[in-house]
């Protein structure tokens, strides 16, 4: 089973020969932080409330991508919020990011091709290999956008990964996007972990516009 | 965490006390998953006595209505203190499952 994280850079992958789609870094930032700890919720690592994020079961998962993060929660000698520990893990979303394409090659989803442009400046991409896997998420994302049905909670939690990050308006037309976005709205409420992503990232968002509109000295 | 259950007329009432946490929502999804027969017209979710949910508790109330669901069995919550209403009013359950001020409501819901 592919962890958030990879169900994720999955789903930014645009058609266009295995480059991505453009997500300003702080929402991705957030949205693979939040992935790790959606990932450890579903293991019943960790749990939450709207107060605090706290430790279950301290034993490691022996997964390199949840492992670390879950370490550093299990060490902390304070209880802190969701939002903290969000926050905390963007620090480790390079390593997230990598890990988790490194994870998609391995598994023979992705094949990763270095290129050089006007031979000098480097560029990666990631062609599709095994197109399947990919196919199978966006149409369980569709599934759950388009019922009313209630949706299973890793459904839940890749929908507000995948709002946080824009996913759907490369993934739906504008009047498919319309449709959908009431019920984005209420699935994207259905989990704490989801709601605290959202709200990470609109802080974030808000205090970029701030620094902008600060009169500069 | 503690479940009692009993049934009437094919709805399974089941009163759920203390707390339900990450630590014991194995136990909990495991007591409601037995209890449930299959014949059960309706489950109803007695929270009179419920102390506290956390996220991995309300995944397991919702999974159990996602399960009742697509078996067109009828699910509902009742008796909810003020905090734990507001827990779930917060995250759209009310949108989704029905929750009633009190039990004799909820059991009147499924005989409309």
């Amino acid at each position: 089973m592919l962890r958030f994280s990879e169900e994720i850079m999955l789903l930014l992958l645009s058609d266009n020969g295995g480059k991505f789609v453009d997500v300003p870094a702080p929402s991705l930032d957030c949205a693979l932080a939040g992935a790790v700890l959606m990932d450890l919720a579903l293991e019943n690592r960790i749990d939450t409330d709207p107060q605090r994020l706290f430790v279950v079961d301290p034993a490691p998962l022996g997964d390199d991508l949840l492992d670390p993060t879950l370490a550093r929660i299990v060490d902390s000698e304070a209880t802190h919020d969701t939002a903290h520990w969000i926050r905390a893990t963007t620090d480790q979303a390079d390593a997230i990011h990598d890990r988790s394409l490194e994870r998609l090659v391995e598994r023979g989803i992705l094949r990763r091709e270095d290129d050089r442009f006007m031979w000098v400046f480097k560029s990666r991409r990631y062609p599709v290999i095994d197109d399947q896997t990919i196919r199978e998420v966006k149409l369980r994302l569709m599934g759950v956008l388009f019922s009313d049905e209630i949706p299973d909670a890793r459904d839940i939690l890749l929908i507000s990964l995948s709002d946080v990050c824009g996913i759907f308006s490369s993934l739906l037309s504008s009047s498919e996007l319309d449709a959908a976005a009431q019920r984005i709205g209420q699935v994207r409420k259905l989990d704490l972990l989801g709601r605290e992503v959202t709200n990470a990232v609109r802080e974030i968002e808000a205090s970029l516009a701030m620094a902008v509109a600060m009169p500069m000295h | 965490m503690d479940v009692t259950t009993e049934r009437q007329e094919g709805v399974l009432t089941a009163e759920v006390g203390g707390r339900i946490d990450g630590s014991n929502v194995a136990q909990f999804e495991e007591a409601i998953r037995t209890a449930i027969d299959e014949n059960d017209r309706a489950v109803l979710i007695d929270c009179e006595n419920l102390g506290y949910i956390s996220s991995a508790g309300l995944r397991a109330v919702l999974m159990t209505a996602k399960s009742l669901s697509s078996r067109n069995a009828k699910f509902a919550l009742c008796s909810m203190s003020d905090p734990i209403r507001e827990v779930f009013q917060i995250s759209g359950f009310d949108k989704i499952v029905a929750i009633h001020p009190s039990r004799a409501e909820a059991l009147a819901s499924f005989d409309s």
